[in-house]
């Protein structure tokens, strides 16, 4: 395909690509606008996950250690209980650590992580109104060579 | 002419048809004139319920094979509760994680675990000593059981998926014989009308001259 000087996604001089290279550039671009929007999605659930364990350690704060719970041992069985320590969690640092924070830090923790793909997703956004651009431009372009063609059917 | 149904012999044990293997296909056609459309429609609606069984079995088969582990981690967590209480003594974490582990030979001491509150977050607490276990049964219905009731209900749930899981991987190995055999059917229907084509090609040259 023709390439560009310049080093946007966005062809500069796309008026000289024909019909064929177009509709290859255009699907090109669905495909990533495709895998954009699909890590988009995937980090807002990331986030959401985040805010819920905010939410989670919140619970643990108001109750008061003798209140029963039913504490989960595998995914269907429960035993009754109470909470034994209501100001520290473990949290799971990730590569196989659980840190035991109190309630203060883990909060801060999830906050920060909450933070961080808060700015992540605002870059994804940007990246991805931009191909959307290019590609309303480049459908743009196609449309009008197709009507070129349609209306100068000897062009050479 | 010979629209012969495709499956007229036995079923499986769970009701699965036998798939006939065709060895004469002028035969089963009812003579050199046979038409072979309408076996080879049937011979290929065949293979797309053999398919679709197919499929059916293995979700069933995945879903069983995911199901199993559950039920034995959770019989086992309940055995575990009935030893403790029995013998009042102290033994390992429930849990893999950082539990309060006091050697103290104290028997009346409650069990101490993390629980998991979310996906990275884990908090602690004691479990109180009784002899109740709620088992949750899916589809929003928890049941509160005797330690002794709970074991006795997971061991049968057990017994009930594992049976039905060797079930499953009969059927599926049936059914993999079962579509083999009619694919082979379609295909020698499918050259012999070949052949026969071809035969009456000639014969109708050699006719001609």
């Amino acid at each position: 395909m023709a390439s560009t000087t310049s080093s946007q996604p966005q062809q500069i001089n796309v008026a000289d690509l024909d019909l064929q290279q177009l509709s290859d550039v255009r699907r090109q671009l669905e495909e990533e606008l495709n895998h954009l929007t699909n890590s988009f999605a995937q980090l807002k659930q990331a986030q959401a996950k985040f805010k819920s364990c905010i939410e989670n350690v919140r619970e643990i704060k108001p109750q008061n250690k003798g209140t029963t719970i039913l504490v989960p041992l595998t995914n269907s069985l429960y035993v009754p209980g109470h909470l034994s320590d209501a100001e520290n969690v473990i949290v799971d640092v990730g590569t196989g650590y659980y840190v035991k924070k109190s309630r203060a830090q883990a909060t801060k923790y999830y906050e920060t992580k909450v933070e961080y793909i808060r700015t992540n997703l605002d870059t994804l956004q940007e990246t991805i109104q931009k191909k959307q651009e290019n590609m309303s431009y480049l459908v743009n372009v196609m449309q009008a060579k197709l009507q070129q063609s349609q209306t100068q059917p000897t062009k050479v | 002419m010979s629209a012969k149904l495709v499956f007229q012999e036995e079923k499986n044990p769970r009701g699965i048809p036998k798939a006939p293997f065709i060895a004469n296909v002028e035969e089963y056609l009812g003579g050199p004139d046979g038409a072979v459309e309408t076996p080879l429609k049937n011979f290929q609606d065949a293979i797309a319920k053999y398919r679709y069984m197919d499929a059916n079995l293995t979700q069933r088969r995945k879903g069983l094979e995911d199901k199993i582990p559950d039920i034995r981690k959770t019989l086992h967590m309940v055995e575990f509760l009935q030893e403790k209480r029995e013998d009042r003594d102290k033994n390992d974490d429930l849990e893999d994680d950082l539990s309060d582990e006091e050697n103290s030979d104290n028997p009346e001491k409650p069990l101490t675990t993390t629980f998991e509150l979310n996906d990275t977050l884990f908090a602690e607490a004691e479990l109180e000593d009784t002899d109740t276990v709620y088992l949750w049964l899916g589809a929003n219905v928890m049941l509160s059981y005797k330690l002794s009731e709970a074991a006795s209900l997971l061991r049968s749930k057990l017994d009930l998926a594992e049976a039905s899981l060797k079930a499953t991987i009969e059927d599926l190995e049936f059914l993999r014989e079962q579509l083999t055999v009619m694919e082979v059917n379609t295909a020698r229907v499918y050259n012999w009308d070949v052949k026969r084509r071809r035969e009456r090609r000639l014969a109708g040259e050699a006719n001609e001259k």
